[in-house]
Parts: C-alpha cells; structure tokens; sequence
C-alpha cells in the first residue's frame, strides 16, 4: 500500500460522498448566499427569507425522501461516505427530510409573525441554517468527532439566535446562560469522548462497537469498563442537555422565557429532534456491530496506519477490501488484530450478528434511558404546574415529551436484548421518529400560536389569555385542538404517537420498560392537569373587562397558518399508514441483521 | 385498454364527494360571504349527486345484467381509497377465519393483523339507497330554501344537510363494518344537530339530547355485535381482503363466504351477532323498545324531520340488516326476533297514532309504524319479504317525505301551529298542499294504485307465504308468523284511518285558523318539491312493481344473490292478502270519514265507551312514563348516590392527590432560580447521581 493508492482512494471516497451531501451543501451554499447579500447590502432588494426557503426547498428536493422512504431498504443499501466520518441510511434521509419540512414551515412561520424585522432577517435566517446544517449532520454522524462538532455547530448559532431581542435584558441573561450552560456540556462530553476514545482506540462508532464487544463478553469485568462507563455517561450528559432532559434542562425554561417563541419552537423542535436522532445514532453505534456486506473501507483508518502503525493498526475490521487486507499482513505479529479478527462481526467464524455481544452494553444505555426519562418526565411534568407565563409552561412540556420521546429507544434496546431484533425493535424505534414527526407539528403549532397571540394582543401570560373563545374563537379552537394533541387524547395525532410508543414499550415486555410503561400512563394524566387549566381560562373564564379586542380573524395569513398546522393533527387518524410505512423503512437499516 | 369499471369508479367517488364539498363550502364561506345564498352550494351538490348516483344506478343495472353468477357474489364496483392498518398481528385467526382461508386455498396466519380498508363499494342494493338518498335531499334542500328563509342559522342548516348527506352515502358505500358504525354515528351526530337546531327552545334541545341518549342504547348494542363479528371472523371488511403475507382473508360479506353458506357460524353465536345487530337497528330506526325518541325528534325543522327522521337516517336499521342477510340466514331465531319486533312497533305505533294530536307527532308514529314493516318484511327470511322490505323503504321514503313536506307547508303557513285541535278545512286556502297531501295519505294507507299499496302488499304477501311455509330445518311449535300476518292487516286498517284521520281534521270541516295566523299557499320553492314528491308518491309504486325489475334487480346484490338463488321461482299469486288488505283500508278510511268527516259527535262518544284504550293510546302507551319509572328513576337515584360518593370519597382522594403535584412543584420550583452556579451545582450533582446508580447496581 503506498500513499499514491491512498490518495485516488481519498479522492474517489469524496467525490462519492459529495453526492450524497447534497443537500447540507445546497444549505451551506445558502448561507454563503445570504451572507454575500448582507455584504453587498442586498438584503433590502432581495428579501432574505425567499432566500433561505429557496435554499432549503432546493434541499429537500435533493434529500428526495419520498423517493427512498416509500419501499423498504435494499439490504446493505447503507454506507459510510466521507471516510466513515458519516453514514448514509433512511434514517438519515428520513431526519434530512423531517428537518427540511420543519425548516420551510419554519421560515414561513417567521415570516407571518414578523420576527425577525428586516434588518435581522440576514443574520437571523444565517443562524438558523447554520444551526440546522449541524443537526442534519448530527443526524447522520458515524464518528464521535463528528457528533461533538454538530452539537456545537447546531448549539453555538442557537445561542445568539436566544438573545436574538436585542435590548431586551431578559434574552441577553438567557443566551448567556445557555451559551455558559451550553459549554460546560460540550466540555463534559468532550471528556467523555476523549475517556471512550482513548480506552477503544477509535472515535468510528462501528469500529468501536467492535472493540466493546471484545471488551464485554459476558461475566467479565475489565479495569477499563469504570472508565468506560464513565465515559458513557459524559457524553450522555451532552446529549441530554440537548434533550434538554433532567437534571440537565435547567437553561431550557430561563432560555424559553427570555427568547422569542419563534426562536423556542426552532429549539424545541429542530434542536429535539436533532438530538433524539443523534441519541438513536449514538444507542444503536454503541449497541451493535453492524454487519455491513459491502462498505467502502474507512480511510482514516488506512491513513493512520501508515503514519502510526503501531497505534492504530487494529482499525481494521473492514476485510472486503484488498488495499485493507495488504495492510493487514504487514500487521500480523501484532496479537489484538487476530483478536478483532476472531472477534470481528464480519468473520466467517461468527456469521449471524452481533446481537449476542454487547447486551451488557446496551442494558447499561437501557438503564441510563431509562432513569433519565422516567426523571425527566414526570419532573418535566410536575414543574409546568403553577407557571404563569405560557412559554415557560411550554418549556416544561417540551422537558415532558423529551422524557417521552427517550422512552422508545430504551424499548428498541430491550428488544434487541431480549433477542427480537426484526422487525420488533425497529417498530420501537419507527416510533419515535412517528412521534417526532408528529411532535414537529405540534410544537411548532403552539408556540405559533404564542407568537401570533403575542402579535395581536402584547401578552406572553396565561391569565391574559382569559376568554379568549369569545374575541377569537378560531385560533383557541386550533390552539385548544394543539394542547389536546400533546396530551395525547385520541383521536388527535398527539394520541397515535404516545400509543406506539407505549406499544413499543409493551412489546419489549421487560421490567424497565413496564416501569415506564406506567410512569408514562401516570404522566399523562399528570399533564391533563396544566394543559387543561390554559384551556380552561381560554374557554370558561370570563375576559378582562380592560382587554382591548383581539382581531385574530381564522381568515386571514396567520390565521390560515395556525389552521394549516392544526389540521395535520386532526387528519393524521384517517390514514397514518403512509407515516408508519415511512417511520418503519427508515429505522429497518439501523439494526443489523436486516 | 378501457376498464369498464372506470365509470362506475368515478362516480361512485363523486357522489359522497360533492356534497362534502357542498357542506365544506357552505361551513367556510356561509356565515360571511353568501349569508342568505348560503344554500346555493348544497342545492347545487345534492342535485349534482342525484344525476351522478342515478347514472350509478343506470350503470350498476347494466353491468349486473351480463355478469356471471360467482361474481354476482362481489360488489359490482369498489375504490379502496387507503387501508388504515391500526395494529399488525393482534388477533389469533379464529376458527372461523382459519376454515374461510382453507376454503380460499391458503394458509391461514397464526396472527391476523387489525386492517380497515376505506373502500367505496357499489352493488344494486347501495345503488338503490344512493339514488333515493341523494333525490330526495336535493328536493328537500330546495324546499329549505323556502322554509328556512329569514333563519338567524340559515348557513348552519344547509351545512348541515351537507355533511348528513355525505355521512349518509359514506353509510350505504362503506365496506367495512367498523366504518360502517363510523359513519352510522355520524348520521346520528348530524340527526342530534339538526334536532336541537332551535337550540334555544328548551323542548329542542331535550329532544336533542333524548335521541342522542336513546341512540347510545341501541349503538352499544351495535359496537358489541361488532366486536362479537370481529372475534369470530377475524375481519371487519364485508370484502375478501388480501394480506400482506400473500393468503386471501374472506371478508364476512365476501365472495367467498357468500359463495358457501356453511363458512358462516351457525347457533348461539350467530344469534347473538344478529341479536347485538338488531339492537343497533333498533335505535337508529326507532323500532320497539327504543322507539320514544323519534316522536320528540319532530322538535328540529320540519325539512329535517322528513328528510333524516322519515326517508334516510332512520331507514339505515333497515339497510344494516338488509345488508347483513347472510349472518341472519344463520340464524332463524333471530330473524323471528326481527319480525316480532317489527309487527309489534308496527301495531303499537299505529295504535299511538290513532288519537294523537301534533300533525306531525302523528307522521313521527307512523315512520315508526311502517319501519316496523320493514323490520317484518326483513324477519320472513326469504327473498321475497327482503325485496319487500326494501320496496317499502323506497315508496315510503317518497310518500312520507311528502306528508312531512305537506304539514311543513301548513305549518309554515300557520305561524308554527301544528295541533289539530286549532285549525281545519285548510283546503281552499292551500289547495296545493292539500292535494299533495292527500296523495301522501293514499299512498301512506295503501289505497290502489298509489304508491304504498304495492309495497305493503308485498310485505304481507310475504309474512303470509312463511306462515304457511316450512322451512327446511326449522319448525316453530307457535304460529308466530301467522299472528304476525294478523297484527300486520290490523296495523293496514289502523294506518288507514289515523292518516286520514289527520287528513280530514286538517284539510277538510269548516275553515278555522288560529286568531294570529294569516294561511296562504307556500312559496314555489317549497309546492315544487311537494308536486314532485307526489307524483312519485302516486307512481313508483306500480313502476317498479310492472316487470318485476326491482326483484331482479335487487337479487344481484351480493349479500341476496345467494338467499335468491336458492328461492324456488317466482312468488305465486296472493290476491287474497291484496282484497283483503284492501277492504281492510277501506273500513278505515270509512270510519275515519264517518267519525270525522261531519260532526265529529260520534267520536267524543266512542272515545268515552273506549276509555282505556283511548287513554292508553294518547298516553303513547305510558311508555315515556314506564321508562321514567323503570330506567331513568333508578339511574337518579343511582346517580345522585353515587355523586355523593364522588363529592365526599372521590374528590377527596383525588383533591389529596391533586395536592401532591402542585406541592412537588412548588417544592421543584426553587431549583430553577435563575442562577447559573447552582444550575452547575445541580448538572454535577446529576452526573453523580447517575454514576452512583449504575455504580451501585
């Protein structure tokens, strides 16, 4: 192997995987856009946000989801591209796609509330695609380098995006809390990763699902494993302060409170569902080995190689390749490379899968998943009571459906611990990203609302939406059908999500799940409580006197927005095969053994 | 290469479509666009859903000409617009399914999954019931437009009727039980509406509300048949349904098991089906026990008590039942329970009706009346009582909507007055309506040739041929079909003398008004439907009677192409049952004329020398009064201890538990004070926390 050969290799992984980064180029290639208008002083000829939706829907057409996400995926149909830096599936279509979606809606959603101002729209539009091109990556990272570096890039635009109201004391408080808040995660999984890094000897998730299961077999305990626990549940806590799950969500309602409702529903949405993508990302890297018929071999590992044959001669695992295998037996003296040999998922010595390695680890992640999202929700829960300030108390249910939305991969692990890997976890898995899809919708529908509300009638508190059925029936019919929706009461789509989910939950059937099985059946009801008192002081109690009238007519550009984001939720019972079909052909890849 | 079916597929889409459109429109642009045009989009959508479902007809009868035998078994045309699949694998293939599927050659599934398929299916017997469906709501929508004009609501109205309409086509097109209830509620939802249009009147909104209640009796009835269907079939779909695994599911009404009657589950559990079914009929058609809420339902617009309380909604017990032949043919028990039930409301309402005084309470009684017909056509079994029961439904649709019209009409012209007591010999004022009227009535008693005669002769000629039939492998020590047959001729000379009973106090005597009430002719919009209406009031009896079309016709529907085929030949001749019935009427119109044509002494002294009877029938047979003592008494007593324990047990269980949460929060709360240090404090401390956890176990 010399450097020539590694090189054409080099240069023909990449100009592979260009392709298949499409659309995060199409969305960088916007942002320059936008910043060359800014430069230029364009941005008053040319609005911005036609820009940004051009961009974005260009994107999408070139994400094609509809056109990979209606059959199921050919076996093997996966790959690493960028030299197993990311990894390309239906599952990365699929998040690709849902964050496009989001980010149109998004976008047109700013533009009826009229936040950003023209002035701010440039940098404002910049933030946010910068943001979402770092959670499309985090939807599709194969690297624990990769994973770090899309967290901050989605992270650090959405800090100033939270103190985006300028003069506003309360934003400014609440960016810099994040941002603080924010880099005292990054900091803590960056440790994380570099404890798991330097004990495997990787960042490659799959090369290091390889290593664990040499490390794990059963009924053993190694000096590392405390180490490797550790750091586990570092990079855990990065994950979970973008989860925003307890005890790690403390930014999230002083962040909520301080920032626009626009700015909340692109973080309680895109952030969220960035972040469960990266969770599955990260549960399903560490939980298994994947079984890949053709990859294209990493050649990080083959660079490393030849600069340091010594320290990283064990990446190999891939053994299709002949350029690898040349390697290889320059390699042999070395004993852990015949130990990877023997244990390496690939071999012909362990043909079906590694299902049977790793259950210690996955049962670690399924104890973790569990304790946070069982805490999450029902503290999530508990804490909305008693807030006055309707984004703070929709801070809290975003805490809540954080701890819901954990639930499914916890099921999906159980599942494949208990030896139901096909078709069975990824229906556990199929539903979260049913209940993500559904949750776009709903979260984006009520802080709308907020937004719009705010718009018509200067006020972000509860008590002033009193009576609001009265001066403007429509929109606290949708909102009041929106609060339902995340209830989860049927036959609302809010109702279909929560119901797979906990079917996922019944049907991995372990201890842990059942308890949250039940913890999620009693934070349901819990909820009940502080969605309806909102409605009830809409609908029951009587308007302030002193209240100005509230022109919010259903027939207008607001009010058709709220209306064309309610009736998803009301429609999605007559026929939600389509999302199934689409939610189950996107997670079928992420176990092996497809 | 053209598919045949092509046309029959469009328009079977079209035609609960257009009104949906119709009500969607009206919904959205009614209350600030065309205010008092607001009934130009559902006129325009019934009456483009009328051509198009009878162009359906045309097509349907077309087709079902030159087809064989075994794919009469199949519904002419289906769409299946989407399979909603709610739960793959949750139900273990019952033995019912597993035989059905051997029989289909393939191998039945250890699990079957939960599919429902929204799919759109024609047959003759759907065809007939759109046809009439959306005709008659055309021309009751134009005679609205009259009626409701000037209405604060007159938008909410038309959307209304829109949405029933569809709700109402959706109902007879569905293949699938479980739509089938869907939209067997909706009807109910749109009927609970428009009873309590008025909503303000306190006596509308209680009729509301009691059909609403009345109606849950007999639905829980239905959902439990329903269910019961679903555990012994292991499908919802009346069609062969094909699984994802490659085998074929016969649908409970598909080719299959119609193909072989033996695949149906014969005995307890067949009767129990139908029993459970019945009872879902019974509510929605108002047939005994659950009859009482449609007299009150006479509260809503006249237009509606005609449309939905007389022609469609209440016609749907009749449909289900018409359509679930094949699971009644499983069980003769049943099917005597559904003519016992029929002739018995049959008798009882004729016998309320004879001294009621609200016009319309009395047409309410006589719906019910003629329903229970149905219900006894149905209950014979045999095709010839089916193909009755279903011609009754079609001329009665027809000539009732047209009494309901006509007393609209009086009491559109008298102010709302509508007793019997306050006014008479309206005919010189209102001649249009009086003749239509009286065209309603003959058709309604019977008299040759208009429209009623035919089909109720039918039904008796049936009840009598299974009186004096024996059925293969059923034999009934008690005559109950001979009784029937009785109970029914007594029901055609009542029938004939409280419809003209009403007919001579209304129309005929001395001209008398209330003080307030200036009467006149209606309006164009509203005589035009009536002249309609009674023109087929007075012919389609005897259209559809020459040339036995409507028999032949109807036997292509898959659920009575089997019963049809196994009949032996053509009816034979029941002129007796059609003197008799005749001369039966004849005396009621006789009397009705003798007791109320002139002095209309001789009643007051009949009605004394009849004291119980007339006391019972004007007391509706206390049966509002029985279930006051017997359900609704308990249930308050019921009701008011168990708020007692609600208020000192409950609520103080849950007050205590509601406390927690709020506590806990004020509890959590101060953890988020906005401090940054000590949101780092708590980070780390979570960190340990977790680390404790799993270190520790």
């Amino acid at each position: 192997m010399d450097y020539q050969q590694l090189i054409q290799y080099v240069i023909g992984d990449t100009a592979g995987s260009l392709r298949l980064f499409q659309p995060e180029l199409i969305v960088c290639g916007t942002i320059l856009v936008m910043l060359g208008l800014r430069v230029f002083n364009l941005t008053r000829r040319i609005p911005t946000w036609l820009v940004a939706l051009a961009g974005v829907g260009l994107a999408l057409t070139y994400a094609l989801p509809w056109h990979h996400l209606a059959t199921p995926p050919v076996p093997g149909s996966s790959r690493e591209f960028f030299t197993g830096m990311l990894v390309y599936d239906n599952f990365t279509i699929f998040f690709r796609g849902l964050l496009l979606v989001f980010a149109i809606l998004f976008i047109l959603f700013t533009q009826v509330s009229g936040i950003p101002d023209r002035d701010d729209a440039a940098d404002f539009y910049t933030l946010v695609l910068g943001s979402m091109f770092g959670m499309m990556l985090m939807a599709s990272a194969n690297h624990l380098l990769v994973i770090f570096l899309a967290v901050e890039m989605a992270s650090v635009p959405s800090y100033v995006l939270a103190g985006m109201l300028k003069g506003r004391r309360r934003s400014s408080e609440a960016a810099l809390k994040y941002a603080v808040y924010g880099a005292g995660a990054a900091g803590i999984m960056l440790y994380g990763i570099s404890l798991l890094a330097g004990t495997l000897g990787s960042c490659h998730l799959p090369t290091m699902a390889a290593r664990l299961a040499t490390l794990t077999p059963p009924g053993t305990s190694d000096p590392n494993l405390m180490v490797l626990v550790l750091g586990g549940l570092m990079v855990m806590v990065g994950l979970a302060f973008k989860l925003s799950a307890v005890p790690f969500h403390f930014w999230c309602p002083d962040v909520f409170e301080g920032a626009s409702a626009e700015v909340n529903a692109f973080l309680s949405v895109a952030s969220k569902a960035a972040a469960l993508a990266l969770l599955v990302r990260v549960a399903i890297g560490f939980g298994t080995v994947p079984n890949r018929q053709e990859v294209s071999p990493p050649p990080v590992a083959v660079y490393q190689a030849i600069q340091d044959p010594a320290g990283a001669s064990d990446q190999f695992q891939q053994e299709k390749s002949e350029l690898i295998r040349e390697v290889e037996m320059s390699e042999e003296s070395r004993t852990d490379i015949e130990q990877s040999k023997v244990e390496s998922p690939n071999q012909q010595m362990r043909p079906p899968d590694s299902l049977t390695s790793l259950t210690v680890v996955r049962q670690f992640m399924i104890y973790v998943i569990v304790l946070i999202s069982a805490i999450t929700c029902t503290f999530g829960n508990l804490a909305a009571y008693g807030q006055t300030n309707i984004k703070r108390l929709l801070a809290y249910s975003t805490i809540a459906h954080a701890g819901y939305m954990m639930m499914p991969v916890a099921a999906g692990l159980s599942l494949m611990n208990s030896g139901h890997p096909n078709p069975g976890a990824a229906e556990a898995f199929s539903s979260l990203l049913f209940y993500v899809a559904v949750y776009v919708f709903m979260n984006l529908g009520a802080f709308a609302v907020v937004a719009l509300l705010r718009n018509a009638m200067r006020s972000e508190e509860i008590s002033d939406y009193a009576g609001l059925i009265r001066s403007a029936p429509g929109v606290t019919v949708c909102f009041v059908t929106i609060l339902f929706s995340l209830i989860g009461v049927p036959p609302l789509a809010g109702f279909l999500g929560k119901f797979f989910i906990f079917e996922a939950l019944i049907k991995a059937n372990t201890a842990p799940t059942i308890a949250l099985l039940v913890i999620g059946g009693l934070n349901t009801a819990l909820a009940l409580y502080y969605y309806l008192r909102v409605i009830k002081v809409m609908t029951i109690d009587p308007p302030p006197a002193d209240r100005p009238p509230v022109e919010f007519s259903l027939v207008s550009i607001p009010g058709a927005y709220v209306v064309a984001i309610t009736l998803p939720l009301l429609l999605l019972m007559l026929d939600c095969n389509g999302l199934g079909t689409w939610t189950l052909n996107a997670c079928l890849q992420l176990i092996p053994g497809h | 290469m053209s598919d045949p079916l092509a046309n029959i597929r469009t328009l079977l889409v079209l035609v609960p479509a257009l009104p949906l459109l119709a009500a969607v429109v009206t919904a959205v642009l009614g209350p600030r666009v065309l205010k008092s045009r607001a009934h130009w989009p559902v006129v325009l959508g019934l009456g483009l859903s009328a051509i198009v479902a009878l162009m359906l007809l045309a097509e349907v009868n077309r087709h079902s000409r030159n087809m064989a035998h075994d794919s009469k078994l199949a519904a002419t045309g289906h769409v299946t617009l989407w399979r909603w699949t709610g739960i793959p694998d949750v139900l273990a293939t019952p033995p019912a399914a597993a035989a059905a599927m051997e029989k289909a050659h393939t191998t039945p599934p250890r699990m079957l999954p939960f599919d429902v398929d929204v799919t759109l299916r024609v047959d003759p017997l759907t065809a007939l019931m759109l046809s009439m469906v959306t005709f008659v709501s055309f021309l009751v929508a134009i005679y609205a437009v009259g009626y409701m004009h000037g209405d604060r609501s007159y938008w909410r109205f038309f959307a209304y009727v829109g949405l029933f309409v569809f709700s109402m086509t959706m109902l007879v097109l569905v293949s699938n039980f479980l739509l089938l209830y869907v939209f067997w509620e909706a009807v109910g939802m749109c009927s609970y509406l428009l009873i309590g249009f008025w909503y303000q009147k306190p006596e509308a909104a209680a009729a509301g509300k009691k059909a609403f209640l009345v109606n849950r009796v007999g639905d829980f009835g239905f959902a439990l048949g329903i269910f019961l269907i679903w555990i012994t079939y292991g499908t919802l779909n009346f069609h062969d349904t094909t699984l994802s695994s490659g085998g074929v599911l016969p649908g409970v009404l598909g080719q299959i098991r119609l193909g072989d009657a033996s695949l149906y589950v014969p005995g307890g559990l067949a009767t129990a089906i139908c029993l459970l079914l019945l009872v879902g009929a019974c509510g929605k058609s108002a047939q005994f026990p659950l009859h009482v809420w449609l007299p009150d339902a006479m509260e809503g617009p006249t237009p509606v008590s005609a449309l939905i309380h007389a022609a469609t909604m209440v016609t749907a017990g009749v449909y289900m039942i018409v359509r679930c032949t094949p699971l009644f043919g499983a069980s003769p028990q049943a099917q005597q329970v559904v003519a016992i039930i029929g002739g018995l409301t049959a008798l009882l309402a004729a016998i309320i009706a004879v001294t009621q005084t609200d016009l319309k309470r009395i047409l309410a009684y006589s719906t019910i009346s003629q329903l229970g017909y149905m219900f006894l056509g149905l209950g014979t079994g045999s095709m010839l009582g089916i193909s009755a029961g279903m011609f009754h439904l079609l001329t009665h649709a027809f000539f009732k909507a047209l009494l309901f019209l006509g007393a609209g009409s009086v009491m559109h012209a008298l102010g709302g007055v509508i007793d019997l007591r306050q006014f008479s010999g309206l005919r010189r004022k209102m001649p249009v309506t009086c003749w239509t009227f009286l065209i309603g009535c003959l058709a309604l008693a019977g008299v040759l040739p208009f429209a009623g005669f035919w089909s109720k002769d039918r039904i008796l000629a049936a009840v009598h041929e299974r009186a004096h039939a024996v059925v293969a492998g059923y034999h009934s020590s008690f005559p109950v079909y001979e009784w029937l047959y009785w109970v029914a001729i007594g029901t055609a000379f009542l029938t004939a003398f409280y419809t003209f009973r009403a007919f001579f106090l209304a129309f005929c005597g001395p001209e008398r008004v209330p003080a307030a009430a200036h009467p006149h002719e209606s309006p164009n919009t509203m005589t035009l439907p009536l002249a309609i209406l009674a023109a087929f009031a007075a012919g389609i009896g005897l259209t559809l009677e020459a040339g036995s079309w409507f028999d032949s016709f109807l036997a292509e529907s898959p659920s009575l192409a089997a019963l049809a085929a196994h009949e032996t030949g053509p009816a034979g001749s029941h002129l007796h049952v059609a003197v008799l019935s005749t001369v039966v009427v004849l005396i009621g119109i006789g009397l009705a004329a003798f007791f109320y044509l002139g002095e209309r002494t001789q009643i007051d002294r009949l009605a004394m020398w009849l004291r119980p009877v007339y006391e019972a029938s004007h007391r509706k047979l206390w049966f509002d009064e029985v279930y006051d003592l017997l359900i609704v008494g308990p249930l308050r007593i019921l009701a008011y201890l168990l708020s007692l324990v609600d208020r000192f047990l409950i609520d103080g269980l849950v007050n205590l538990i509601g406390r927690l949460p709020v506590w806990l929060g004020a509890v959590l709360r101060p953890t988020q004070n906005g401090l940054l240090q000590s949101y780092a404090l708590a980070m780390a401390i979570g960190v340990l926390v977790l680390l404790g956890t799993l270190v520790l176990f």
